[in-house]
């Protein structure tokens, strides 16, 4: 098996594995308002991934080892391996994003070059196919230098596991022995155990999330303002309803017995005013109503903001 | 009097008995765990499962946010607000629901690819495929649905581009774009139709849809690995239960922790209310459908006829085209790498989905 493959096939499902348990506290930080990704909470993350790696790194390996190759690698190969391949990294990886940063910037600056000479000397070229084209342009050459770089790194990790693949023993017997004896490394026989311990960390972990969770957002909004409407209570007392219409009657009683005696033919001046006047007389109407709410807009064409 | 109770069944086991002679607990039970995987378990067959948690997920925060929403416009953006800032861990309910629908439109793409480049849509697995793109079309519909519920300017704005998009469908476009708006700009008739299509009929849809998707997958069976030598194979092959289910539950696992993470790096934060003027905003659809928006800026789909060919023409033809796939595509290789053709039309596809994604962001910087 060539170097990178066998880098690969060991790299890849080591990442998948150790990648939902630095998850987990991943998420723990973020619930406890400790950001993972910078300062402290960074480099606690990346001391606890240590070990996690270890693990998965001794997991994946042995299930490949024995799956691909059929050869069962020693004891310990898991923290050794990850220590070689720590090295390794430590030296290859911040070359790698140097170099893909520099093509980067290269094909950048030589792409913008390009088109701004073709732009001045033989076409203008609409915004749109300039951004999708300096795109493909840079990222194209960017891109091949990032694979071939992640190659080489491959090819140097399945290097550094080409040498525990020599010093491992050869594993005897059909291959279906083979198979139960890489698959028993990752799904233990004791299903009750597995599932107790699994249920019984996962439920740990959410009392433990929920416990840290944040009750209200964290980035509330700036022009947000709760306006805390509390419901009246109208409490209706019939003595008291009952004196308020008495009190009313009789003032409209003592109303009309003092218009009475002020116009005793009946005359009414105001009714006449209010004929006269129509117009000032009759309620205000409605303006026509302009539709379904939110109806009062232009028509919308979306050509008007495809640029 | 016989004394050894050593045999005697327990409370547990009497309830499981009752139930198992009246229901077939046990049939049912064997039937849905005791399936053959041929070649054994695989991570890549978890996107399935994956789906089906994730759709769970959004039908238990949905109905918890329904508890507060208003859909009105006069009420929607208040309540959603109201949700994100008063509500007990409301903020954390809504931002999941939100991320909780793009990571179903992810893991739909996920599964369609390794659907087609694994050889899976093949005969007899031609109708599991066609329901697959049926659903991947109602994924998409609750997203578009769901994206007007908070009505906030983005909301308003991407509806506003995606119904006028619709609009110019043949035949059908007019009506459904009027259906859709129940007026010449979106309101009310328009808040209110999409709630009811986004809580009442797409969820009704598909259950039924993966139901039956589950049903035709059972009936045909898993497709296996499209590598390795029969004895291989069959040497590999193992029971549904455990191995597959612990894969599946350690893929959900990692899917729901990424969810919770990214509600944690990006909260729902809303805009202002939605009015029919954009102001300084600028529209654009949820980022699912940018790569299609960005392609529609282009020269060439200008015009009455362009816009046509860009938003519905080609899209459609595409979509008329995965539908065909297995009715056109005999061979029965499956091996992708014997299939050359089929392995650069999809990274082509991704490439170009993914060029115009990132143009379609780089491109704000020339709106502003």
């Amino acid at each position: 098996m060539s170097n990178a493959k066998l880098g690969l096939l060991v790299a890849w499902p080591t990442f998948w594995t150790g990648f939902p348990v630095k998850l987990v506290l991943a998420l723990l930080m973020l619930a406890a308002g400790v950001h993972p990704w910078e300062g402290a909470g960074l480099e606690a993350l990346l001391v606890l991934s240590i070990p996690i790696d270890i693990w998965a790194l001794g997991l994946c390996s042995r299930t490949v080892f024995l799956e691909r190759l059929s050869v069962d690698p020693p004891k310990g190969t898991g923290l050794r391996l990850w220590g070689m391949w720590a090295v390794f990294s430590v030296v290859y990886l911040p070359l790698l994003f140097m170099i893909v940063g520099g093509a980067k910037s290269l094909a950048q600056s030589a792409v913008h070059a390009t088109l701004h000479f073709v732009e001045e000397n033989v076409i203008v070229i609409p915004i749109a196919e300039k951004i999708s084209l300096e795109l493909v342009m840079w990222g194209l050459p960017a891109t091949i230098v990032l694979i071939v770089l992640v190659y080489g790194w491959l090819f140097g990790l399945g290097a550094v596991a080409q040498r525990f693949v020599r010093a491992s023993a050869p594993v005897d017997g059909a291959f279906q022995d083979i198979v139960s004896k890489w698959d028993l490394l990752r799904i233990p026989r004791d299903q009750p155990l597995l599932l107790t311990a699994f249920t019984g960390s996962g439920v740990v972990l959410i009392f433990l999330f929920w416990g840290l969770l944040p009750v209200s957002t964290p980035h509330p909004h700036e022009e947000y303002e709760f306006i805390d409407v509390k419901k009246v209570e109208a409490k209706v007392e019939p003595k008291k309803v009952i004196q308020s219409a008495e009190q009313v009657l009789a003032r409209a009683e003592a109303t009309l017995k003092e218009l009475e005696k002020d116009n005793p033919a009946g005359e009414t001046p105001k009714a006449e005013k209010q004929a006269e006047a129509p117009e000032k007389a009759a309620p205000k109407a409605k303006p026509a109503a302009s539709g379904a709410p939110g109806s009062s807009g232009r028509e919308h064409n979306p050509a008007d903001h495809t640029h | 009097m016989n004394g050894d109770t050593t045999n005697q069944p327990n409370v547990f086991e009497k309830v499981v008995d009752f139930v198992d002679e009246r229901v077939g607990l046990k049939t049912i039970q064997a039937k849905m765990l005791n399936e053959p995987v041929p070649g054994g378990s695989r991570w890549a067959y978890a996107f399935g499962s994956c789906l089906l948690f994730i759709f769970i997920m959004q039908v238990v925060t949905g109905i918890l946010l329904m508890f507060y929403y208003v859909p009105s416009t006069d009420h929607a953006y208040a309540s959603t607000q109201y949700i994100i800032h008063e509500v007990d861990y409301g903020w954390f309910l809504l931002s999941y629901h939100f991320w909780g629908s793009s990571a179903m439109v992810v893991m739909v793409f996920a599964h369609m690819s390794q659907v087609f480049l694994w050889g899976a849509y093949k005969k007899p697995r031609e109708l599991i495929w066609l329901v697959g793109l049926a659903l991947f079309g109602l994924v998409m519909a609750f997203g578009f649905t769901g994206y007007l519920l908070p009505w906030d300017q983005r909301a308003y704005w991407a509806t506003v581009v995606g119904v006028e998009i619709m609009d110019k469908t043949p035949v059908v476009g007019d009506f459904l774009s009027r259906f859709l708006k129940g007026g010449p700009t979106p309101g009310q008739m328009t808040l209110s139709r999409f709630f009811v299509i986004h809580v009442m009929i797409l969820p009704a849809a598909l259950m039924g849809l993966a139901g039956l998707h589950l049903f035709l997958f059972r009936k045909a069976g898993p497709a296996g690995p499209f590598r390795g030598t029969p004895d291989q194979i069959k040497a590999k092959t193992d029971y549904f239960f455990p191995r597959q289910v612990w894969k599946d539950i350690v893929a959900m696992a990692t899917v729901f922790l990424i969810i919770c993470t990214l509600t944690f790096i990006e909260p729902v934060v809303l805009l202002e209310e939605a009015t029919p003027d954009p102001g300084d905003y600028h529209p654009e659809p949820e980022w699912y459908f940018l790569f299609l928006f960005q392609m529609l800026r282009l020269k060439i789909f200008a015009g009455e006829f362009g816009q046509f060919l860009g938003a519905v023409a080609i899209p459609g033809a595409f979509l008329g085209f995965l539908a065909a796939l297995p009715f056109l595509d005999r061979s029965p290789e499956r091996n992708i790498f014997k299939r050359p053709v089929a392995l650069i039309g999809w990274i082509a596809i991704m490439a170009v989905i993914l060029i115009f994604t990132v143009s379609a962001i780089l491109n704000r910087e020339f709106l502003d």
